[in-house]
């Protein structure tokens, strides 16, 4: 499948074409060096010359072509290889019949490249099987060696041309990539500014609402609940986890259950997101959820309840308080030896299942869960 | 009485806490609905408190808190915030604010605050004891500093009753300790922040070249 090429392609044929003219500088010094050593077996020394000045004459000019964009075209690509091809071609006339080393030899590795990075795999193939061809015709007989530089070329053209593809189609994505990362952080901006004009509303209605009473209280009262449901929606969009491989953000978890949670909660996380395996993010929020319900049935709907999250590098700490009356002393380990404890047992199997501890204190101050679960 | 100043973009906040303020009487001695104001008067007003919204127009509440403290280290700046943006918050402490109250605070409550603030007090809300914890977590994971700069364990102990909802009262209470003592506990908490903050802003002048040594 074609790309539209995008200028991040672009960029990358640039670089690619860039890093091609040092290679083609340095097979025509290696050509130009191989023919003055081995001068001795051309019948036609002089023609020979000036095959090999006009390639090095071509080399000078198609490096300036390819490195403007506007020249660099079919035409220039079709010339080129065909260049390299009549280059091996006319070697027959020029040596004897039975030469050996083509005059061109590995310079036509220039031509050859230019076609992978412009199209790619086929371009490679293709340009690899015309100079695999116009190599092996003229020869009386095929050694070795000219069959594993033929080999070795129809296996480097596609795969240099596979990877050029890549390597445009990579830069494609990330520009793509980038392009929506700018708008998504433009769409947060704005929707900062609306959230922000918003929660003001919200705050005042609540604060005048609760000054009036009666009816208006009842107001003030809705517009709290949807004022920190509107918070809490925006810290969890704040802290969307980037990372993959089944981690979510259990801060942003537990802020979405306990807004939904009829007990009325804050949460308190550390800033940023909390990464967790999936895992143990469902059995936490279970749990606190299981400490949450405990709440609503123990002191009601009209009880508020607070949610700490903590983050070690080693494990994490999730605190539950209520404002409730508390227990008794002694009166947990009382309910656990009369087999009531449903509701407590069910956040201790939740953490312990995770390899975590969760400790329960009472006291005139409320209720308080402390779960802890280490991170493997 | 305290003298505050009220700095907020939205003229009907403005009001509601000037009246609320005043009601309590407290002197409102400035007001400003954006940063460039609000350094204009604020030289003159000198308050005691101001009270300020970190979404402003033309600049952010942290860069105001850093320019007026800069200008009377007495001022003490209150953080009133819609939306709560945590890092907004955190950086607004860090460059001292002491005190951090969302919109929807009482009017009881805000006067409250104003005066406890201006008293030297910190006024933390369960949020922003979660988010210097977490900060302080962060500290702890990187580079070794000065022990100093690490909050003790009744300090985080007592930081971890505050996100959790609890009153000094409440945790004078529970831990046998005074008022006072879990006060102090609290504003060292800020002050610790406070201090690494100018320690990693010093660090990293020195390493960009910023410093005035020659």
């Amino acid at each position: 499948m074609d790309h539209p090429r995008a200028d991040s392609a672009l960029a990358v044929e640039d670089r690619l074409y860039s890093a091609l003219a040092l290679v083609r500088v340095v097979v025509t010094i290696n050509m130009v060096a191989l023919n003055a050593y081995r001068r001795e077996s051309f019948s036609h020394p002089t023609l020979a010359l000036v095959v090999v000045v006009a390639l090095v004459v071509w080399t000078g000019f198609a490096i300036w072509l390819y490195g403007r964009r506007s020249t660099r075209t079919p035409a220039l690509l079709v010339a080129d290889l065909a260049i390299a091809v009549a280059a091996i071609a006319v070697t027959p006339w020029l040596k004897s019949e039975d030469f050996n080393a083509t005059i061109p030899g590995f310079w036509v590795m220039g031509a050859l490249l230019a076609w992978a990075i412009h199209w790619h795999w086929k371009g490679g193939l293709v340009a690899a099987a015309a100079l695999s061809v116009a190599d092996l015709l003229p020869r009386q007989e095929i050694d070795q060696g000219n069959y594993g530089n033929v080999f070795l070329v129809l296996i480097g053209g596609p795969i240099v041309g596979y990877m050029c593809e890549s390597l445009q189609r990579m830069a494609h994505e990330r520009d793509a990539a980038e392009h929506a990362a700018a708008a998504a952080e433009e769409r947060t901006r704005l929707a900062r500014a609306v959230h922000d004009g918003v929660l003001q509303v919200l705050a005042m209605v609540q604060r005048q609402g609760a000054a009036a009473g009666g009816q208006w209280a009842e107001l003030g009262r809705m517009a709290g609940e949807q004022e920190r449901g509107l918070r809490s929606l925006i810290r969890q969009q704040d802290t969307v986890p980037t990372g993959s491989g089944g981690r979510v953000d259990l801060a942003g978890a537990l802020e979405a259950m306990a807004t939904a949670h009829p007990v009325r909660v804050e949460v308190a996380t550390p800033g940023g997101a909390v990464l967790v395996d999936e895992h143990v993010a469902t059995e936490t929020v279970a749990a606190v959820k299981a400490c949450l319900d405990n709440v609503l049935a123990h002191v009601g709907a009209e009880g508020a309840a607070w949610v700490l999250a903590e983050s070690a590098p080693d494990a994490i700490t999730v605190s539950v308080r209520d404002d409730g009356p508390g227990m008794a002393p002694g009166r947990v380990d009382e309910a656990a030896a009369e087999g009531r404890l449903g509701v407590a047992s069910s956040i201790r199997g939740r953490i312990e299942g995770l390899g975590g501890t969760a400790t329960l204190r009472s006291g005139e101050w409320g209720t308080e869960w402390e779960l802890s679960v280490p991170l493997a | 009485m305290v003298r505050v100043m009220v700095v907020d973009d939205h003229p009907m906040w403005r009001d509601a806490v000037e009246r609320d303020l005043q009601a309590a009487g407290h002197e409102v001695v400035a007001v400003a609905s954006n940063g460039r104001e609000a350094m204009a008067r604020f030289p003159a007003a000198a308050p005691q408190v101001v009270v300020l919204d970190l979404q402003l127009p033309d600049s952010t509440g942290v860069q105001v808190t850093s320019m007026m403290l800069e200008h009377d280290p007495t001022a003490r700046v209150l953080i009133l915030s819609a939306s709560g943006e945590q890092d907004d918050v955190l950086e607004a402490i860090k460059a001292g604010a002491t005190g951090y109250l969302v919109k929807s605070a009482s009017s009881a409550e805000l006067v409250d605050a104003v005066t406890r603030v201006a008293d030297g007090d910190t006024v933390f809300t369960p949020g922003l004891a979660g988010l210097v914890l977490g900060e302080f977590r962060r500290i702890a994971d990187g580079p070794a500093d000065d022990p100093r700069d690490q909050l003790t364990e009744r300090e985080t102990e007592i930081l971890k009753m505050v996100a959790t909802g609890m009153s000094y009262k409440q945790i004078a209470a529970r831990l046998v300790l005074s008022h006072r003592t879990v006060q102090n506990h609290v504003q060292n908490t800020l002050r610790k922040l406070q201090m690494n903050n100018r320690v990693q802003l010093t660090r990293w002048a020195i390493e960009h070249g910023l410093d005035d040594r020659p």
